[in-house]
């Protein structure tokens, strides 16, 4: 079976060897001496943000791209020119980035997949087989004549998957597949992914931007601006960076960030949580040294936590002096005199809906939003999160219902309602071709501000955003993370009181999204400003206040992200971890025992457990029976996604009991 | 070469096309237009142009002179008007674009030997036309004027009509237009548009249909598979040539059925030749998009291209003879001006293989040229 297998082929020749790559486009290094080694049988991760590097190696082993130096060998067969490369394409499949973009829209599912394979030389007869057992496992058997274009994101990552199997190639590579997918079909594409793998004892490699993901690899390497940084199992990459994480809710929350921040590298809030990574520390001195830290702030609560690969990732970045330290600056006295005291309401939707046509994109949204909260609206892609955004800052009409933002309605004021907002939109709205201090000028001028205040905001924003320095580069130029932080600027430039963010960190590397955080939180608790964000990096949900969760338009859960945990283990119990020798069969037989929610994570199996203490006895027994040895079961704090996933899984599930219930 | 996967390929493009709503519009729909507006839009063959006469000499010899103008098939007649100013305000209002006023003693003047002044007023807003007016009413005049002289020394000398002609007219232009008899320029410009039309919408489509793959990604899937370059070249490439030809076909059928240009020449023989100037315009089109990477890019290099060589050096508008220097250099440089030939000829002069086989084997010469190109410059294992 697929583990033993992979013990006994550990010996064997690897299915890919690059030794020392290096790809330049033009004068811009992309990857800077990488080597990778992939054995049989394994699911072998690359992850990093953009720009890291992954996708120029990924086509290079797909022998699609050329490089400037190091060999790359495929099946024994070293790529080094485009006749040799024409040799592994048989025997390989590959799924380029971007979302159904390899796709063709205008065929549909069948025809999607028949073109693939006629252009691999399937035979009819294969063909007809594997593409039903395909579309089964997938469950994608009731869409086969539907246009690829009118697939959900889920589904046409299905389809991709599909089309890069058919022809049963023995080396996978896939570039990004999770990007741009919700939580959800992420989840069930991993588990698929492992399934039909192991099935064929298929070799991949795969990429990921989200570093939550490296659990579900056998190995990987993390990669940041085209070098490795740390490779090998998770567990071992795990304890490259030693430390503990250091969880508290302070009470003069200001002043513990200041004087944590001085102290430790990594520090984040959360809500009226705070994250501290403390370096080479076990838990108990890691709680101490953050309490001699905190000498005089009360702290409500304090614990200590597994570390995140995010973490870990960001810790090697700082051992090997990669990230740059950014300080917040305290507030200034002008910007501290504009706090706006008390708890008035900065915004509030009441009833919302809207309708396109027949279709109800948002129906009856009610929910408020303090002065001085980050409020943030989580839901699948089509949940109706923009369209409430764009409601709210007088874009579009609503259908029915009522909204006040900074304390002007939304039907009659909407005029005053954009002097008093600001809105960084999903499309980039900065001008590429400017400047940044052209485009603060831009917005400046478009918000009417005198000479001398645009003068104090231009310098306010290139130093809130770290600019300095970048002055007069074009936008366009600029690094994600600093494009970003500019068009935060531009919509901070006429000091709004309330501010909406539609996914503004996608594409943003970890730092670049914590630096961003910090400002937001900067923002809200020294000026007072209203945050409304949609996002979909379920661990940046953490951030926030409260939040909202859409799905179908309406609103089905509200509350802080601690008390929606809450509400999950109240419904389905603790989540508990498992680590086994083989968990392939440990899921099958934890399947038929009746554990309908394991999932699994590479080597681990996650599982709920309404009664997680007992479990922990049982299942062990239960597994040795079966001649399965457990390493360990532990149980684990529920993130955002396993929340996320629940209420998404529990409402689908509903909804097509009710379709199938009346049609 | 696979002939399956160059099938795949193939179906796959022709099923994309034909289910892409703007995709389809650009093949199919976007060459009838052109046709319509370039058929209509080039002619300035200017025929049935109202016209009023203000007449205030009301007499035989008055009547007489404007019915060479109602006779003509240039001007259409509106009727006579009674002053000069209901002429101003129908010229003004666009009703009429010709006004011709003969003065009082119109007659008079000219039975007693003096010459007499005729006030021609045409819409000189827009000046091709105009001048196509002037020129007709030039004609119709000396033509009239002429007749009345005739008339006027055969009556005083007492000799016969034809005699008064030699003496004043001794030498006389004989002209036979050949092969476009009654000169018309829509026969003439017509067929040339299926020349320029293609040379616009062939390479169009084979320009887009790599580019879009490179622009999507979905290129990946051809260079991650085993598939050779020369099947997915040719896979691209036929069912844009088919595309191509059929437009081809349609154009022909406007030309000489909507637009009633004749075709004397060999049916079978034309469209041989309009399927090698395709396949040339089509493989024209698959090498830019092969060098290019965005769409916009490859539509902006094939119209301004097509636009260039149709308008300037394809003999269409202005003829090859009269280019001087470089541009008669340039011009002989693209297959379209050797195929303005096998239109001409096909079309008006009944030529056939025989007499066109050079510029259909230059086409054969010109497509192996520009497939050879796009077989070396199409790689697997790209740079970027």
């Amino acid at each position: 079976m697929g583990q033993t297998a992979l013990v006994t082929q550990s010996g064997q020749k690897p299915v890919v060897q690059v030794i020392d790559f290096h790809k330049r486009y033009y004068k811009h290094p992309a990857v800077q001496g990488v080597d990778l080694t992939i054995r049989p049988g394994e699911i072998y991760g690359l992850i990093g943000p953009d720009g890291a590097g992954k996708s120029s190696l990924m086509k290079a082993v797909a022998g699609v791209l050329t490089f400037d130096a190091g060999t790359v060998e495929v099946f024994g067969i070293n790529l080094d020119s485009e006749a040799a490369a024409e040799r592994i394409k048989g025997r390989i499949g590959f799924l380029p980035q971007g979302l159904g973009l390899n796709l063709y829209p205008d065929l549909s599912v069948e025809e999607n997949i028949d073109f693939f394979a006629r252009l691999r030389l399937v035979s009819e007869a294969e063909l007809a087989g594997r593409k039903q057992r395909l579309l089964a496992t997938t469950r994608l058997l009731k869409f086969r004549d539907r246009p690829m274009k009118n697939l959900s994101g889920g589904m046409k990552q299905k389809l991709g998957l599909i089309c890069t199997l058919i022809h049963e190639p023995q080396l996978i590579i896939l570039d990004e597949p999770t990007t741009g997918v919700d939580p959800v079909s992420r989840r069930d594409f991993w588990a698929i992914l492992a399934q039909l793998l192991h099935e064929q004892g298929i070799t991949a490699l795969v990429s990921t931007a989200y570093l939550d993901e490296a659990s579900r690899f056998h190995r990987l390497s993390l990669l940041y601006e085209g070098r490795v940084l740390a490779e090998g199992e998770p567990d071992t990459i795990q304890a490259l960076a030693p430390g503990s994480l250091v969880v508290l809710q302070p009470e003069r929350q200001m002043e513990a960030l200041a004087g944590l921040k001085a102290r430790f590298p990594q520090v984040e809030a959360l809500g009226s949580w705070m994250r501290v990574f403390v370096n080479e520390a076990d838990p108990p001195t890691a709680i101490q040294q953050v309490q001699q830290v905190l000498a005089g702030i009360p702290v409500r609560t304090i614990y200590a936590d597994e570390p995140e690969l995010e973490d870990v990732f960001i810790a090697l970045l700082h051992q090997q002096q990669l990230a740059r330290h950014h300080p917040i600056k305290a507030a200034s006295a002008e910007t501290a005199a504009n706090v706006r005291s008390g708890n008035g309401v900065a915004i509030e939707a009441l009833e919302l809906t809207r309708d396109f046509g027949a279709f109800r994109a948002v129906d009856d949204v009610s929910f408020r939003v303090r002065q001085g909260e980050i409020f943030g609206l989580l839901g699948a892609n089509g949940a109706g999160k923009t369209t409430v955004i764009k409601m709210l800052t007088g874009i579009l009409r609503p259908s029915q219902g009522a909204g006040h933002v900074a304390g002007a309605d939304m039907h009659r004021a909407g005029m005053a309602i954009k002097q008093r907002i600001g809105y960084v939109s999903q499309a980039f709205s900065l001008y590429q071709d400017l400047t940044v201090v052209e485009n603060i000028r831009l917005y400046a001028g478009i918000y009417g501000l005198s000479m001398a205040d645009t003068r104090k905001r231009t310098e306010w924003i290139l130093d809130m955003g770290g600019l300095d320095g970048h002055e007069n580069d074009q936008a366009g130029s600029l690094p994600m993370g600093l494009r970003q932080r500019l068009a935060l600027g531009c919509a901070l430039v006429h000091r709004p009181q309330v501010l909406f963010l539609d996914e503004p960190t996608s594409g943003v590397d970890p730092i670049g999204r914590r630096h961003f955080w910090d400002i937001l939180f900067d923002l809200s608790r020294n000026e007072g400003v209203a945050i409304l964000i949609t996002t979909h990096y379920m661990s940046e949900a953490e951030h926030c206040d409260h939040l909202a969760l859409m799905f179908a338009g309406r609103i089905v859960a509200d509350a802080s992200p601690a008390e929606m945990k809450r509400q999950v283990e109240a419904e389905v119990g603790g989540l508990l971890e498992l680590t086994t020798d083989q968990p392939t069969l440990a899921m099958e037989r934890l399947l038929e025992q009746g554990y309908k929610e394991t999932t699994l994570f590479g080597r681990r199996l996650h599982l709920f457990s309404r009664q997680p203490d007992s479990d922990r006895r049982r299942i062990p027994a239960l597994l040795s029976a079966a001649h399965i040895e457990v390493a360990s079961i532990m149980p684990r704090p529920l993130s955002m996604e396993d929340v996320f996933v629940y209420w998404v899984t529990t409402l689908e599930r509903q909804e097509s009991a009710v379709a199938t219930g009346t049609g | 070469m696979n002939l399956k996967r160059l099938l795949a390929v193939a179906y796959k493009e022709w099923r994309e096309i034909l289910r892409d709503r703007i995709f389809f519009l650009l093949a199919f729909g976007l060459p009838i237009v052109l046709m319509l507006v370039f058929g209509y839009g080039i002619t300035p063959d200017v025929e049935n142009v109202p016209l009023a006469f203000v007449d205030y000499d009301h007499s035989a010899l008055s009547r007489d002179y404007a019915q060479h103008y109602i006779e003509s098939r240039y001007f259409n007649f509106k009727g006579y008007l009674h002053s000069l100013q209901e002429a101003d305000g129908l010229l003004t209002g666009g009703k009429i674009r010709v006004a011709i006023v003969i003065p009082e003693h119109f007659q008079e003047d000219l039975m007693a030997g003096r010459a007499v002044a005729i006030q021609t007023l045409v819409d000189g807003a827009n000046t091709g036309p105009a001048r196509i007016i002037q020129g007709y009413a030039d004609g119709i005049n000396s033509a009239a004027s002429g007749e009345l002289q005739m008339s006027y020394i055969a009556r005083h000398l007492g000799i016969s009509l034809e005699r008064a002609q030699t003496i004043i007219q001794p030498i006389k232009l004989e002209v036979r237009y050949l092969y476009n008899q009654e000169v018309r320029i829509l026969w003439d410009v017509a067929p040339s548009l299926i020349m320029f039309i293609l040379l616009l919408t062939a390479p169009m489509l084979t320009a887009l249909s790599v580019v879009r793959e490179k622009e999507t990604g979905a290129i990946y899937n051809i260079y991650a598979s085993t598939i050779s370059g020369a099947e997915f070249l040719a896979g691209k490439l036929l069912p844009n040539i088919l595309i191509s030809f059929i437009n081809a076909v349609i154009l022909w059928l406007m030309v000489t059925f909507y637009f009633g240009a004749p075709f004397k020449g060999n049916l079978l023989f034309f469209f041989f030749a309009t399927l090698f100037y395709v396949i040339c315009n089509s493989s024209m089109g698959l090498l830019i998009s092969l060098m290019v990477r965005t769409q916009i890019a490859a539509l902006m290099i094939t119209v301004v291209l097509g636009f260039i060589i149709g308008i300037q050096f394809s003999g269409m508008l202005t003829p090859i003879a009269a280019l001087t220097g470089s541009n008669y250099v340039i011009a002989h440089l693209f297959p379209a001006m050797y195929y303005n030939t096998v239109i001409q000829g096909a079309f008006l002069k009944n030529l056939g293989l025989a007499a066109l086989w050079p510029e259909v084997t230059l086409f054969v010469a010109y497509s192996a040229g520009l497939l050879g190109a796009c077989y070396f410059l199409f790689h697997k294992r790209t740079r970027t």
